[in-house]
């Protein structure tokens, strides 16, 4: 009699597992050139919002009025950085909650569980494409916004601003990956992205100073690490400060969240994983 | 033998009709209600746009976000908001929505039935007046209360100027579900490419003023800027360079037009499309 023996994917074999995910669907992407040219158009659009407004309210001192109220007068710049760092928020939280209800929907989630690939690897794999995709548009459609409006989009300490931006992105698909939690717990994927898009851009202060917040709602949005992500971005850009003073220390925060939020998630959905499997729950949708 | 004669067939009576457009407004109600996350999202995000928007806003006040705005920013915004948010929920819940009969397989069961094909679009309209409505008002009374007094003139012509605008606006919407039937799973990036451009060429929460020379001439090729002009500048008591795009006979001329003749243009082309899917067998493809 043939006898079978289990043996645990090595690192390689995990690590070629993810990016295979990644692969498929960078392949995927590509198929859609319509969709990723309004990722670009998108974030332009969305700055250009507060931009006109800001323009029809402020009149010839809007300039002014904006530099008095967050420290730069560059307020094309701070609204194409806002609507850009949300770009790549946004598309985290769908891409993640989007693969797990695809899975959940076409019940491929349940065959996962049967292989010795785990959840996690394959979410590794999916945030590794979502990074890609929306670091490439977001970095695109700000070069491309500013070109539009006619601001110098190398202002600044770009280097730190990029730093920022990547080091940010760990925890935010830590984040992120919290939410396919809920959306496999709650087993609904659109209306959830929809309302987390809007509280996500309040809460990291998308066209505004989080500061103008009441003190509660800024200790909240504070906890979020997007909300670092764009502030350090901006300070590094435009000089608007940072938040601890120190462009080191906002860094240092970040990498707390970056140390912190990605484990805390993993256990998180692990434990809601282990959970629906208990009770028929993975499967049905 | 059951025979059934082609001839027997008898249009619905005016009555029948009635009652199946009442039963599938209540379809789209019950729908509606059964997905309380969706329910609740709608209603919380209108929320939090307008407070995103009003504290962007107010970035460019002198007092910043602790102050006010004049009655004339309030009223710019306040009205050209509700008339972005019937378009936009137009567009998803008429024009896109369409897909969701395709993919559950109704829309091919409903041409079996003597039900009018309009009707489905038409109870649509209900749930987008009656939800939307409700909408506004919520995001009104909260912009008012962020930034000031709302201005409120001419209340009889601002109500006409609005059925017009909506009328408008629905023919939009049922002229998109005709393109939905067309491009299907596509049809989701042009409402999203729909509503941004109508957030920028109708100036929905600006002045036309702070728009470029040649981007104000996209807007005067668009009915409904006419309206978001002609209505809030109505509302507004016609303020110093309102109406902004053209005199006011004119532009009441055109969005009278526009309520008019969209709906009509907008279900011709609905049933062109559905006559297309139907002898191409595209019904229920999806």
């Amino acid at each position: 009699m043939q006898t079978f023996t289990y043996t645990p994917p090595t690192p390689r074999q995990t690590l070629s597992a993810a990016l295979a995910e990644t692969k498929i669907r960078l392949i995927n992407a590509t198929r859609y050139p319509g969709q990723m040219l309004m990722e670009i158009l998108i974030p332009i659009i969305f700055a250009a919002m507060p931009l006109l407004l800001g323009r029809s309210t402020g009149g010839a001192n809007a300039a002014v009025y904006f530099e008095a109220n967050t420290g730069t007068a560059n307020f094309v710049a701070y609204m194409l950085i806002g609507s850009n760092v949300f770009a790549i928020v946004s598309y985290a939280f769908w891409h993640i909650a989007h693969w797990v209800r695809f899975e959940q929907e076409t019940g491929t989630l349940e065959a996962v569980y049967t292989t010795p690939t785990s959840s996690t690897t394959l979410a590794a794999g999916v945030a590794i494409y979502s990074a890609i995709r929306g670091f490439g548009t977001a970095i695109i459609a700000y070069l491309l916004g500013c070109a539009i409006f006619r601001v110098n989009p190398f202002e600044g300490q770009v280097f730190l601003a990029l730093l920022f931006l990547l080091i940010g992105l760990v925890p935010l698909y830590g984040f992120a990956f919290l939410f396919g939690a809920l959306v496999l717990k709650i087993k609904e994927s659109n209306a959830l992205i929809n309302l987390m898009q809007w509280v996500v851009s309040f809460l990291m202060g998308i066209f505004f100073p989080v500061t103008v917040l009441p003190a509660g709602i800024r200790f909240v949005a504070q906890l979020f690490p997007p909300t670092w992500m764009v502030n350090g971005v901006r300070s590094s850009l435009l000089g608007v400060g940072y938040f601890l003073e120190n462009w080191y220390l906002d860094f240092a925060v970040l990498w707390a969240f970056l140390l912190f939020v990605p484990l805390f998630s993993v256990w998180v959905f692990q434990r809601v994983e282990n959970n629906l499997r208990r009770n028929e729950g993975i499967g049905t949708f | 033998m059951t025979a059934f004669n082609q001839n027997s067939y008898q249009s619905p009576s005016i009555s029948a009709s009635l009652s199946s457009f009442w039963a599938m407004v209540r379809k789209e109600f019950t729908i509606m209600l059964r997905y309380p996350v969706e329910f609740l999202a709608s209603f919380v995000q209108v929320f939090l746009i307008v407070i995103i928007f009003t504290l962007a806003g107010l970035m460019f006040s002198p007092e910043g976000a602790g102050g006010g705005a004049s009655s004339e920013v309030t009223g710019v915004v306040s009205y050209g908001f509700i008339l972005f948010l019937f378009l936009s929920d137009t567009l998803w819940s008429i024009g896109f929505n369409i897909r969701r009969e395709q993919k559950q397989g109704t829309l091919e069961q409903i041409y079996m039935s003597p039900a009018s094909k309009l009707a489905v679009l038409g109870s649509r309209v209900i749930i987008t007046l009656i939800w939307t409505s409700i909408l506004s008002v919520v995001a009104v009374w909260l912009l008012t209360n962020l930034l000031g007094d709302l201005p409120i003139h001419n209340i009889g012509l601002g109500l006409f100027v609005l059925i017009m605008a909506l009328s408008g606006t629905f023919g939009t919407g049922f002229a998109f579900a005709a393109l939905t039937l067309r491009v299907k799973e596509s049809a989701q990036t042009a409402v999203n490419l729909l509503q941004f451009m109508f957030m920028i060429f109708c100036a929905p929460f600006f002045a036309f003023s702070a728009l470029p020379e040649p981007l104000l001439w996209i807007s005067r090729s668009i009915p409904l800027a006419y309206g978001v002009d002609l209505f809030r500048s109505t509302l507004m008591g016609f303020p110093n360079g309102f109406p902004e795009l053209a005199p006011f006979g004119v532009e009441l001329t055109i969005v009278t037009l526009f309520g008019i003749g969209m709906p009509i243009l907008g279900i011709w082309l609905y049933q062109q499309a559905e006559n297309h899917a139907r002898r191409k067998g595209s019904l229920s493809e999806y």
